[in-house]
């Protein structure tokens, strides 16, 4: 820790570079989805260093002993087989239709399941405890992804959803151990197939490609080898279950070292290459402060995590209070996700949750429904969020939400594809009625300030000002609303 | 604002077809007017457009199409001792050869293939196929098996090499994401699912209009190639612009269209009749894109199969109907894939699991009918499947050469053997 990288150092706030509103704002945003005014005055008055000790206090807990509105519904799969064997206890003496029929309403409970533990989610995104808890849990679930396509089960999504959550600043060591054995994980990365006769590369070559190492810092038989260590690790149901007589327990060369190692010692070796401090730092660097990561940046941020013996929280401290992040490469420089954006703007405009359905088909149509990730990479992300048909979604969205016209939006299946329109109860516009007096230059300035938080174009802002020069009423405000959420400014955090 | 604002008006006047040679949009603009006022506009104007010339219209069949119930080997026992309930009787296909014929409800495919405007390239598939559903469609479109995470697609890179920062119309696909195949690295090609919801809902469009327009030069590029708040912006400005200005275009085109027959009235129909119309509309898009999707047929696939089918063929027929009476049909070429086939035998629940090679449709007036290359063996396969016949890169490459006239090794990173797709070549 001598010579700690320049951009690492702590951020001080000076005369001509003070904690402001703007600065206060950026870490709402990247640290959880946005403050409403009086967050972003309270997180001023504490200053860059309290303020993220505040953020970073939250208990590494499941959601569970929240208590009240800890966790979603599932009662729809309450009488759903919860174990392989009592699956097929469940379909035993039935005929094929009857067979059918039962598969056909525990995949029907399921879906409904997945639905109330999205809006769940959602919900708590929006209004947690805790937001850097769930901005952080958020990013595992892209990071280590796992998705309920193929009719994955409701519940053991729902247990690795609290997984992430406890795990999200903890140890990083004992967080991938746990994800190894973490049944959404294991059938999801089939490696509950994976068996000393036909051992299954899948989960081996995702663990160090996308979840540790990085590409490039592996070869093929390390990925093979890895593989026949991890054979016998699997699931049934909830329940993580190490099938020993599926398990290889021959010799295994990895990383030049030989021995008959099981999936534990793998992630061990894992955990001693210096690419896996380096890559997981940089991972959650860019996910908070900016993409362009150059070696000697990685280097340290590597160093910070490694040295802290994969505790996450030091290093957390360490991005969220740096001069790198309070950069004028870091602040207004991400394309938000579409998560971002619409849990952001319910938040920014005081609202309430709008219909759970409405809201995912929206989230859908922008590329990012929660538990769909696209595949095992998670979402791209960046550039990739925006297109000439996504664009216009996100600012009809914006609009919906500010209390503007309904966008076309649509029932989903399971696998996120639309199915007929939703019925004008659930697709209903928002009750958006924003304060209406004072002067519209003043009008214009408060909603700019509180949504883009940095200040536009003069020519910009005089559109917006003109809108009222009518009147100053509710209508009138709201439309300004509805064009700033329709500003290319306002897609950026 | 009011240079920009009138800038696009005598861009729209033009009716955009113009040449763009930067890519960012107030270059694009400007590079527009100094074409306007150039003597030789007609001809920018003709290199970059395809007003005038060929278009490809791919057509994705998503979740692995069932290659032997599309073109169906009636006239071999193994099949129907493979397939047994989900096969279909000998004297309900639609007879190619006395081996091979098209499945029953593949009508409107059968007629072209009598009147001459349908190949069949069988067994096309490429080397260790893989039977993940994402990953196969990542090969399939980007044209490189060999990257695992590949961020370009074949036809994103035929722009990025003929017309890079060129008119985002060039490529055009419906639906709500953009598909990898379309991506390149300097084009973003338009997307959009429907034409009526491709547009700004907010009350205040010309408020909205100013507060997306861009304003001034793009930032210029550091020499660290850092992405800043204001490369940002301008991308987004620039996406914004290229969405607003197409949405009135694209709306005003497809209201306009009559279409001689009607289209079946399911996503698949609209979006050929959306295509239909911006051809017929004259936008210079050289490639449309479109996908039928619930090809993955596990379980039960008789009826969703035959369904599947119809709707491929009766908008594909339609579509065809469409384009002759716009005297088009010279100019298009269609053609079908799929990220893979299905195994040969069937599985218990009368469906079929994920398998390899199948045949890929070429349709078009300029195509050259028949049977392409031979059907795959049903007696020696790899691991259940069918081995292919023809590397789906081969089919991409005659494309690229002979329709599209452009080199395809710069695009594909190899030769591959041409085929005889298209007439006079």
């Amino acid at each position: 820790m001598a010579n700690i990288h320049p951009m690492l150092t702590a951020y001080v706030p000076t005369e001509s570079d003070p904690f402001d509103d703007v600065k206060a704002s950026h870490l709402l945003n990247r640290a959880g989805f946005g403050g409403t005014p009086e967050e972003i005055q309270r997180v001023r008055k504490l200053g860059p260093q309290r303020a993220a000790d505040w953020l970073l206090d939250f208990p590494d807990a499941p959601a569970e002993e929240d208590g009240d509105n800890g966790s979603p519904d599932l009662s729809s799969i309450a009488g759903s087989p919860a174990s392989f064997q009592q699956y097929y206890r469940q379909l035993r003496g039935k005929t094929p239709e009857e067979r059918k029929q039962l598969q056909q309403m525990f995949q029907q409970a399921n879906r409904q399941a997945i639905q109330a533990m999205t809006s769940w989610w959602l919900n708590r995104l929006a209004f947690g405890k805790y937001p850097l808890q769930e901005k952080l849990t958020f990013f595992w679930h892209g990071h280590f992804t796992s998705s309920a396509k193929d009719e994955r089960s409701a519940l053991l999504l729902w247990r690795q959803n609290e997984l992430l959550r406890q795990n999200a600043a903890g140890n990083f060591e004992k967080f991938v151990r746990a994800i190894s054995r973490d049944p959404a994980m294991l059938d999801y990365l089939n490696n509950n197939e994976n068996r000393k006769a036909h051992p299954n590369e899948n989960y081996a070559r995702e663990l160090m490609e996308l979840f540790t190492l990085g590409i490039g810092n592996y070869t093929e038989t390390d990925i093979k080898q890895a593989a026949r260590a991890f054979t016998g690790w699997g699931h049934d149901g909830a329940d993580f279950v190490y099938r020993v007589n599926q398990h290889d327990d021959g010799t295994k060369t990895f990383f030049g070292r030989s021995g008959n190692f099981d999936g534990d010692n793998i992630i061990s070796l894992i955990l001693q290459n210096p690419a896996c401090p380096k890559f997981i730092a940089g991972e959650l660097f860019k996910n908070f402060a900016y993409e362009d990561i150059d070696a000697p940046l990685a280097a340290a941020l590597g160093e910070v995590l490694y040295s802290n013996h994969y505790e996450m929280r030091p290093l957390l401290r360490t991005i969220l209070t740096s001069r790198a992040f309070y950069s004028p490469q870091s602040v207004g420089v991400l394309i938000k996700s579409p998560v971002q954006l619409v849990v952001g703007t319910i938040r920014m405009l005081g609202l309430q949750m709008p219909p759970a359905q409405a809201l995912e088909s929206a989230l859908n149509q922008m590329g990012q429904l929660p538990l769909m990730p696209p595949n095992v990479r998670g979402w791209p992300g960046g550039r990739m969020w925006i297109n000439t048909s996504t664009l216009f979604i996100r600012y009809n969205t914006g609009v919906w939400l500010a209390g503007g016209e309904v966008p076309a939006l649509s029932r989903l299946d399971r696998k996120g594809d639309a199915r007929g329109a939703l019925s004008d109860r659930i697709a209903k516009s928002t009750d958006f009625d924003p304060d209406a007096s004072g002067d519209p230059s003043a009008i214009v300035d408060a909603w700019v300030n509180r949504l883009i938080q940095r200040p536009i174009d003069a020519d910009k802002k005089a559109v917006l000002v003109n809108v009222l020069a009518d009147g100053v009423n509710t209508d009138s405000v709201r439309k300004v609303v509805q064009l700033i959420v329709s500003m290319p400014e306002y897609q950026l955090c | 604002m009011q240079k920009v604002v009138s800038t696009r008006r005598i861009f729209l006047q033009k009716g955009l077809t113009l040449l763009a040679v930067a890519p960012t949009i107030p270059t694009f603009l400007n590079q527009t007017v100094m074409a306007l006022n150039n003597p030789y506009d007609q001809k920018l104007t003709q290199q970059a457009s395809g007003k005038d010339g060929k278009i490809l219209v791919v057509i994705q069949l998503s979740g692995g199409n069932d290659g032997l119930s599309t073109v169906i080997p009636y006239g071999d026992d193994v099949y129907y001792q493979a397939r047994g309930a989900i096969s279909h009787p000998a004297n309900q296909v639609l007879k190619i050869n006395d081996y091979v014929g098209l499945h029953p409800n593949l009508t409107s495919l059968k007629s072209m293939y009598d009147s001459g405007d349908l190949g069949i390239v069988q067994g096309v598939g490429y080397p260790n196929p893989n039977r993940s559903h994402f990953r196969s469609m990542d090969i399939w479109q980007s044209a490189q098996p060999e990257i695992q995470q590949p961020s370009n697609g074949w036809l994103g890179r035929y722009f990025d090499n003929t017309c890079p920062g060129c008119d985002p119309h060039v490529g055009v696909s419906i639906g709500e994401t953009l598909p990898l195949a379309m991506q390149g690295e300097k084009v973003l090609p338009l997307s959009f699912e429907r034409p009526d919801s491709y547009r700004y809902n907010g009350r205040d469009k010309t408020d909205y209009v100013k507060l997306n327009q861009v304003q001034s030069e793009p930032p210029p590029t550091s020499a660290a190639k850092r992405i800043t708040a204001a490369d940002q912006l301008d991308f987004l400005h620039r996406t914004a612009m290229d969405a607003q200005l197409s949405s009135e275009e694209i709306l005003r085109l497809t209201r306009n269209h009559q279409s001689p027959t009607p289209y079946p009235a399911n996503e698949f129909g609209n979006g050929l009749k959306t295509i239909a119309a911006m051809i017929a509309g004259g936008l210079p898009t050289r490639v449309y894109y479109v996908a039928l999707t619930g090809f993955d047929t596990h379980a039960q696939q008789l009826q969703r199969h035959d369904a599947l089918m119809k709707q491929l063929s009766d908008g594909l027929g339609a579509f065809w109907q469409d384009l002759k009476q716009q005297k088009n049909d010279e100019r298009v070429m269609a053609m079908t894939f799929s990220e893979f086939g299905r195994r040969v035998q069937s599985n218990a629940s009368n469906g079929t699991d994920h398998g390899a090679a199948a045949p890929m449709f070429v349709m078009g007036k300029s195509i050259k009918q028949g049977l392409i290359s031979p059907h795959p063996s049903l007696h020696d396969l790899d691991q259940g499947d069918l081995k292919y016949v023809v590397d789906f890169r081969s089919v991409y490459a005659s494309i690229l050469q002979n329709w599209l006239n452009t080199p395809s090794k710069p695009i594909l990173g190899d030769q591959y053997p041409l085929l005889p797709l298209v007439k006079n070549v």
